[in-house]
């Protein structure tokens, strides 16, 4: 494949990134400032505060991933990619014109990205070889859904939650316990002393479709504790966990068996769970299919999967027009 | 010496090339929230009337507000990416002093208070008058947030005869009505201009005011992020 380099940018929640790719794809330079201490104290992301700190880091954040890459040329890139949404309205627009002022200082192509589909191309940046068609399992802080993915480009939504994303709910759960934030990597920890089968928490939904629901889980795990305050915290986030990771797992296989999947492609920052890869892992090993598990940095919103999705959309459409606006709602195109 | 001027901060937003010496082109869009979609166009479009192209831009202006967080995060976002793309710097100017600026050079002798609506019923103002240093303009009150009921006190102190200017005047007209040496001004001067700021930046440059780094743009908001807020007063009144 050849092509010019792309640089990719990320604004849409809390990590400030940026990213330069080379044609294959190839991630010559991939930068992440993440706000994670800026949020911390008040349990979750702050919009205004996001979009405050978008501002301030990511020119030089621009600037690191350019000289990283060793992109000196005049222009440094052939085209440049940014998230349109979803996400933050004022994080959004800070990566948007940023974005859009570069391509137009280096007279090049812009193109706005879907964020999803950003994270479905992550895992091509880390499986460059991988086997069309894939169960994608799109788990983060603002998503959980099952999407069959029968190419690049060709996306069918099998199913989504109804009330709160996964991520979400970690986050929940991690403040009520007292685990601090962010709740998934803190709950992921404290689980691994705990018994996973301590508390029979409620699995929403599994019995049928793709959509999830894991509002009532919260709300299960906040009325065991109130009746048995004395509970080993261990416990409750073992279990917890265990309830989170069986919906998930449960979807994902029964949609790589209805729609004759190659395999099952994690992706999203919930896919860093330990527990959540390590029984992907063993579904896909049982049924002699793919289990494509992200590396952690690709589990986490980054700059060089925009960059995959926006160096592919070059490559298959046009760019986007200047008066693209920033679209907090936008939705994955599926097919029909 | 050819300057971009990029205005975001308040419901107006457009980009205005000049060279200072009369020639140039501004491109303005008003009363539409879609400061995202319409700045981008807007350049090119007053790159493209006034026969220029982006690499002939030397000085790149910017409007910092205070105004709009929205449009100020447009506003600044872009002019720091055109910055970082050409490798020039940036002028910052407060949006306060392009209104005040517009003022003086229509003609008013007295002092003037540029007002801009700061929305959640505050205004942001500044004070003015016709001075000696780089772009004619002197402070006599510097950008601060303020309440409406207040406006009358502010705008005039002393009592002098003083211009209100700016959206935030228009919207609170009957707070600075019958305070007798003020006199609020209408519609053309309530939005600052691309093209005000844009010979306000250049006549800066050409004193000698340094531009700055890329780092040290940091728009004016005047307002701390709402979590703060509430933070502040949570730790200050001792609850959780």
């Amino acid at each position: 494949m050849s092509g010019p380099l792309v640089l990719g940018i990320e604004t849409s929640c809390d990590e400030t990134a940026a990213a330069v790719l080379a044609p294959g794809p190839r991630v010559l330079a991939s930068v992440v400032s993440s706000q994670v201490d800026l949020h911390a104290r008040f349990g979750g992301v702050v919009p205004e505060l996001a979009g405050r700190a978008h501002l301030e880091l990511l020119a030089p954040v621009v600037a690191e991933a350019l000289e990283r890459a060793g992109a000196v040329g005049h222009p440094p890139v052939g085209a440049v990619a940014v998230t349109s949404g979803p996400g933050l309205m004022g994080s959004l627009l800070v990566g948007l014109s940023h974005a859009k002022a570069l391509a137009m200082a280096w007279g090049v192509p812009f193109i706005g990205v879907n964020h999803l589909e950003g994270h479905l191309f992550a895992s091509l940046l880390d499986h460059p070889d991988l086997e069309w068609p894939l169960v994608v399992l799109l788990v983060s802080g603002g998503h959980t859904m099952v999407v069959a993915v029968e190419g690049l480009g060709r996306y069918r939504l099998l199913g989504q939650t109804i009330d709160d994303a996964a991520g979400e709910a970690f986050d929940k759960v991690a403040r009520f316990l007292g685990l601090g934030y962010p709740g998934g990597p803190a709950i992921d920890r404290v689980a691994r002393d705990g018994d996973p089968t301590a508390f029979a928490f409620p699995r929403a939904l599994a019995d049928h479709g793709f959509d999830f629901s894991f509002s009532g889980l919260k709300t299960a795990v906040v009325r065991a504790v109130e009746r048995a305050p004395e509970a080993n915290t261990a416990d409750v986030a073992a279990s917890f966990q265990e309830a989170v990771v069986d919906v998930l797992v449960t979807k994902a296989v029964r949609a790589l068996e209805a729609s004759g999947a190659r395999g099952i492609c994690l992706a999203g920052g919930v896919a860093a769970n330990s527990q959540l890869r390590a029984r992907v892992e063993q579904a896909c090993a049982e049924r002699g299919v793919a289990a494509l598990v992200p590396s952690l940095a690709m589990c986490t919103d980054n700059a060089a999967m925009i960059a995959a999705a926006g160096q592919w959309r070059l490559e298959h459409g046009a760019p986007s027009p200047l008066d693209l606006g920033a679209d907090p709602n936008l939705e994955l195109a599926f097919a029909r | 010496m050819i300057v971009l001027g990029i205005e975001s901060a308040t419901e107006l937003v457009g980009a205005a090339v000049s060279d200072g010496e009369g020639g140039g082109a501004e491109v303005t869009v008003a009363g539409r929230r879609r400061h995202a979609e319409c700045l981008a166009p807007a350049i090119e479009q007053a790159l493209a009337l006034s026969g220029r192209q982006l690499r002939e831009v030397e000085v790149l202006a910017v409007d910092l507000g205070p105004g709009l967080f929205t449009g100020l995060r447009v506003g600044v976002a872009t002019a720091k990416g055109l910055a970082q793309g050409l490798g020039i710097e940036v002028v910052g100017v407060t949006s306060l002093e392009v209104l005040a600026a517009a003022a003086l050079d229509a003609g008013w002798p007295g002092e003037v208070a540029a007002v801009v609506d700061g929305r959640r019923g505050e205004v942001f103002v500044a004070r003015y008058r016709r001075g000696p240093g780089p772009g004619g303009l002197a402070e006599l009150s510097p950008p601060a947030r303020a309440r409406p009921e207040d406006l009358a006190e502010l705008a005039a102190p002393d009592g002098q005869a003083t211009l209100a200017c700016g959206d935030g005047a228009l919207r609170y007209r009957e707070a600075l009505a019958g305070v007798a040496p003020v006199v609020v001004a209408g519609p053309t001067l309530a939005a600052p201009s691309p093209s005000v700021l844009a010979d306000l930046a250049l006549a800066r440059r050409s004193a000698g005011c340094p531009a700055v780094g890329l780092e040290a743009v940091v728009p004016v908001y005047l307002r701390d992020a709402d979590a703060r807020i509430n933070w502040t007063q949570r730790e200050a009144t001792g609850g959780g």
